[in-house]
């Protein structure tokens, strides 16, 4: 094996320490590097030249899985070094990640995605470490999530029985808001942790164990549909406007070059989406091509779930939310304020709107550039 | 040279610095976390370890109904679901084990059914405990006790098999034993060894098993924990409760190895 001596004395001496401590450090590059040449072509602030890179890491949601569609439309490349319609427009390289929603949250708490999809509570968390811009509202849930129980009738029943759901989510958020709503205490309703998947095949299969649920869409859908004894208790129609669906760009991302371009680019596809939606001649081509991105689900339940996960199809709308006196002053207090009750965060985020020092930052600049834009 | 012995000392020495260079690699990557996000908790560091250990020892609930802390919480349900799992998936696999192992008319029936399910991964069969047995302290148990079973039970037979001559049986019977004595005395004594051993393995495939599960259904114990923390992405807990499990596994290894040295000292020799 060996021809020489020298060799010999090489193989003896612990090259793998030396190796460990190398690999170790490769790859420590930091990413994302953007070329720096900007000179003002096309739409506001777009770069010209090579684009840059930016990640959006995306779950199917009806109003998320709009991204997803926009791949296969053409209008964006979900891979890198390829671009779609509007990323040429808006000169920018956009990244779509199609994950579960846990990795969602978790790729862009440790920066390993420029922006995420996400709902206003779970926003709170990460924005704790890395401040966060709320760019575009893309969906309020106004029934796609549900409390759902088999044997019990009213919520006179339901008290003192627990309820099964995802223990510091929106399904929490929304069981104990509901319950306040309707003057009830939330003590007297026991909530415990389940996967909504499983907590909704429990139901079907009539464990006893678990008699409630809350679970959001398509788990609501199926559930009702697939367990003839099961009731819906409430839903999230009682609380709209409260539960919101957005995307989330990170400031530092945002901050980077081409970063408001690729806002633009996100706010400019859903919207582009949106009127295949709206345009009878290609509304249901586009329905049933969300549906195939989320769950499976065929055109007619896609119809149900888009009445309950109601879209904020143009710009004003979501301007109009971001806007309300209700939404800025008593709902993100009120959700900030269940997340520091339930853990989720130590210390509550500042907020803000239109105030770029919050770490949580609605802000409206890019809606409306949009608007102006037509 | 292959094989070629070292000393102790530097065997020694040698081990401490893998951990020395481990805990630096840990260190370098945490400090480049830290240099694109000072406020980073993915890969946190001391501060954030000392901040993580104590929101997990601070016990819970009020002072009327004091609620022990998180970590105990957690340990003591995941540690109660697997021992109890372990314990009656040994029980049942060395049971039906021994006994296919002794008659053939028993062997002949469940042998392709345990070699067929102990096939399947476990983890796959998931959404059948679901369905079947429910979401309570049964389901884990049941879990773990079948995951480990199908496994366990064709190790322990094959070991017989292998392991356990026809002359030893046939000396037994000459010198006037009956079955009981011929299944206590040569079967299960020759096999106790291998069956220790098997137990050491099949830690690791119950806890990848009841991990899953609690992370699905579980309103409490160490899987609950890091899907909730890591969520937010406490990744100071989630890092502590690995190295829990690092250390228990750790431990549960020596303890059965000690049982067998002391139960079956001709083992080793």
């Amino acid at each position: 094996m060996f021809h020489n001596n020298n060799e010999k004395i090489m193989m003896k001496r612990h090259w793998i320490l030396v190796c460990l401590f190398g690999a170790a450090f490769v790859g420590c590059e930091p990413s994302n590097k953007s070329t720096p040449n900007s000179t003002g072509s096309g739409p506001a602030g777009v770069t010209s030249g090579k684009p840059a890179t930016f990640t959006l890491a995306w779950s199917e949601y009806p109003s998320w899985s709009v991204f997803g569609v926009a791949d296969e439309l053409g209008l964006l490349n979900k891979d890198a070094g390829k671009l779609g319609e509007l990323e040429k427009k808006w000169n920018v390289d956009i990244v779509l990640k199609g994950v579960d929603y846990d990795t969602c949250l978790q790729m862009y708490g440790s920066n390993t995605a420029d922006a995420v999809c996400i709902t206003n509570m779970d926003t709170l968390g990460p924005a704790t470490d890395r401040a966060s811009v709320a760019i575009l509202p893309t969906s309020t849930s106004v029934g796609a999530d549900a409390c759902i129980a088999v044997g019990v009738n009213d919520l006179d029943g339901l008290k003192g029985k627990t309820t099964r759901g995802l223990e510091r989510s929106v399904s929490q958020y929304a069981f104990e808001r509901i319950l306040i709503k309707k003057g009830l205490n939330p003590k007297d309703f026991p909530f415990s942790n389940m996967d909504p998947g499983a907590a909704a095949s429990a139901l079907q299969t009539g464990d006893t164990n678990v008699q409630s649920i809350m679970v959001w869409n398509p788990f609501v859908m199926q559930t009702l549909r697939d367990q003839p004894k099961s009731k819906k208790l409430f839903d999230s129609s009682e609380i709209p406007e409260e539960i919101i669906d957005m995307v989330v760009v990170g400031k530092d991302s945002l901050g980077k070059e081409g970063g408001k371009p690729f806002a633009s680019c996100i706010i400019d596809t859903f919207y582009a989406v949106n009127q295949r939606m709206a345009d009878p001649k290609t509304a249901d081509k586009t329905l049933v091509a969300i549906g195939a991105n989320f769950s499976s689900l065929g055109l007619e339940d896609m119809k149900q779930v888009v009445q309950q996960t109601r879209f904020y199809k143009s710009p004003e709308e979501a301007i109009k939310l971001l806007s309300s006196e209700e939404f800025r002053n008593k709902t993100m207090p009120a959700v900030a304020d269940f997340c520091v009750e339930h853990k989720i965060v130590e210390k509550k985020p500042t907020i803000g709107f239109d105030s770029p020092d919050s770490q949580v930052n609605f802000d409206t600049s890019f809606l409306k550039a949009m608007t102006s834009g037509k | 040279m292959i094989r070629r012995p070292i000393p102790r000392w530097l065997i020694i020495l040698l081990g401490i610095l893998g951990v020395v260079s481990l805990l630096a690699v840990y260190g370098g990557l945490s400090y480049r976390q830290s240099v694109i996000n000072e406020k980073q908790k993915v890969i946190p560091g001391l501060q954030a370890f000392r901040d993580g250990v104590s929101r997990m020892t601070t016990a819970q609930g009020t002072e009327e109904t004091p609620k022990p802390s998180m970590l105990v919480t957690d340990l003591r349900a995941t540690y109660w679901r697997l021992f109890l799992g372990i314990g009656l998936g040994v029980v049942l696999s060395v049971v039906v084990g021994i006994a296919m192992g002794a008659y053939r008319w028993i062997a002949a029936p469940l042998a392709p059914i345990i070699s067929f399910f102990a096939k399947i991964p476990p983890t796959a069969m998931l959404p059948i405990y679901f369905v079947l047995v429910g979401s309570d302290q049964t389901m884990f148990t049941t879990m773990v006790a079948l995951g480990i079973f199908f496994t366990m039970a064709q190790s322990v037979y094959l070991a017989i098999v292998n392991d356990v001559k026809d002359e030893a049986i046939d000396k037994a019977y000459t010198l006037g034993a009956s079955d009981p004595e011929i299944i206590y005395e040569v079967i299960w004594k020759q096999v106790l060894p291998p069956i220790l051993d098997n137990i050491r393995l099949q830690i690791g495939p119950a806890m990848i098993f009841l991990l899953a599960a609690e992370m699905l259904v579980g309103a409490e114990g160490m899987g609950y924990r890091i899907r909730m923390e890591s969520r937010v992405l406490n990744m100071s807990i989630v890092y502590i409760y690995l190295c829990i499990f690092g250390f228990t596994g750790l431990l549960g290894d020596w303890c059965l190895l000690w049982l067998r040295k002391k139960l079956c000292p001709w083992y080793d020799r």
